[in-house]
């Protein structure tokens, strides 16, 4: 792992973006054009399944319509991130807030595996519920802390990678 | 008697504001982002512009808020780099006009049910304003002033 992540911090590539002027701030800012434009699909999917909506969207709008573009969205960030990564591995893998980020995507996908049968199979019975299930808003709620700190993380990162010398 | 602004008397206040700032940024552009995709026809085809607008419109403006209230506290840190680095000032032109045709041109279009021509255009205008203030904040922090180059 350690002589892969010296050979990859020695591709031109990989100098390209770590030396360039414009390379690294272009890709973070492509990064945190990703996190609004599908963040934003994400909010809304936690307000409507918290009942904060007007109505007017229904749960399967928001949990099965909106699934494919929040996928694209994921991998645009993802794709942007790991650009990030390539331009300084040895940096990242040692930071601790890029550990904290990884281990926070592991528990965004137990999460989506918990609440897959109770919450984001169901979307059709959800719409016709009289009033949110606990089990959905728990959903929802623990999503919006889990979205969240995973954009602290992220901004913790940049303050121990990216220090001019 | 001067006060100490406590954005800088803690080392992680100005990280934790920037976080909430964030937040505000991906709620107010991103829900503006949900109706121009609409407009664009690549999203939730079994709902108007309009009706996504109207589901949408508290968030984007809690956003802004937010957006703006944390971006103030993040300002009074340091006003004479902010006001001296370019792109600080470039962001809150662009911003304005950001918030200017989202309130106006925006949503007298959508409300309108606009034809596809006119809606892609608004959505491709919105998307494209909202994305360069972000760039705007992203470089303010990689600018000479910043990372200490002799301009």
């Amino acid at each position: 792992m350690n002589s892969f992540t010296q050979w990859l911090q020695a591709t031109g590539f990989s100098m390209f973006i770590r030396g360039s002027l414009y390379a690294y701030p272009v890709i973070l800012a492509l990064h945190m054009v990703a996190i609004a434009l599908f963040g934003g699909m994400i909010l809304m999917t936690d307000l409507r399944l918290l009942g904060w909506t007007a109505g007017g969207l229904s749960v399967s709008d928001v949990v099965d319509r909106l699934r494919a573009p929040k996928i694209a969205g994921f991998i645009f960030a993802a794709t942007c991130g790991l650009l990030l990564l390539i331009g300084n591995p040895e940096k990242y893998l040692a930071n601790i807030f890029f550990r904290i980020k990884l281990v926070l995507f592991v528990l965004v996908a137990l999460h989506a595996l918990a609440f897959r049968r109770g919450v984001y199979r169901q979307a059709a019975e959800l719409d016709t519920a009289p009033r949110m299930p606990a089990r959905a808003r728990l959903a929802a709620c623990l999503s919006l802390l889990l979205w969240f700190s995973i954009a602290c993380a992220g901004r913790g990162i940049g303050y121990i990678v990216y220090r001019p010398d | 008697m001067p006060i100490d602004n406590p954005i800088n008397a803690f080392e992680l206040a100005f990280p934790i504001v920037q976080c909430i700032h964030v937040a505000g940024f991906a709620l107010s552009a991103g829900t503006v982002a949900i109706v121009d995709f609409r407009l664009l026809g690549l999203i939730l085809p079994q709902r108007t512009p309009a009706q996504l607008l109207r589901e949408t419109a508290l968030w984007t403006l809690s956003g802004v808020i937010l957006m703006i209230v944390t971006g103030l506290l993040l300002f009074s840190s340091d006003p004479d780099m902010y006001l001296l680095n370019f792109s600080f000032d470039l962001k809150m032109i662009l911003l304005a006009l950001a918030i200017a045709f989202n309130y106006t041109i925006h949503r007298r279009a959508v409300q309108s049910s606009p034809s596809p021509v006119t809606g892609k255009f608004v959505a491709c205008a919105s998307l494209a304003l909202w994305i360069s203030v972000l760039f705007g904040g992203i470089f303010i922090g990689f600018s000479p002033q910043v990372l200490g180059f002799k301009a």
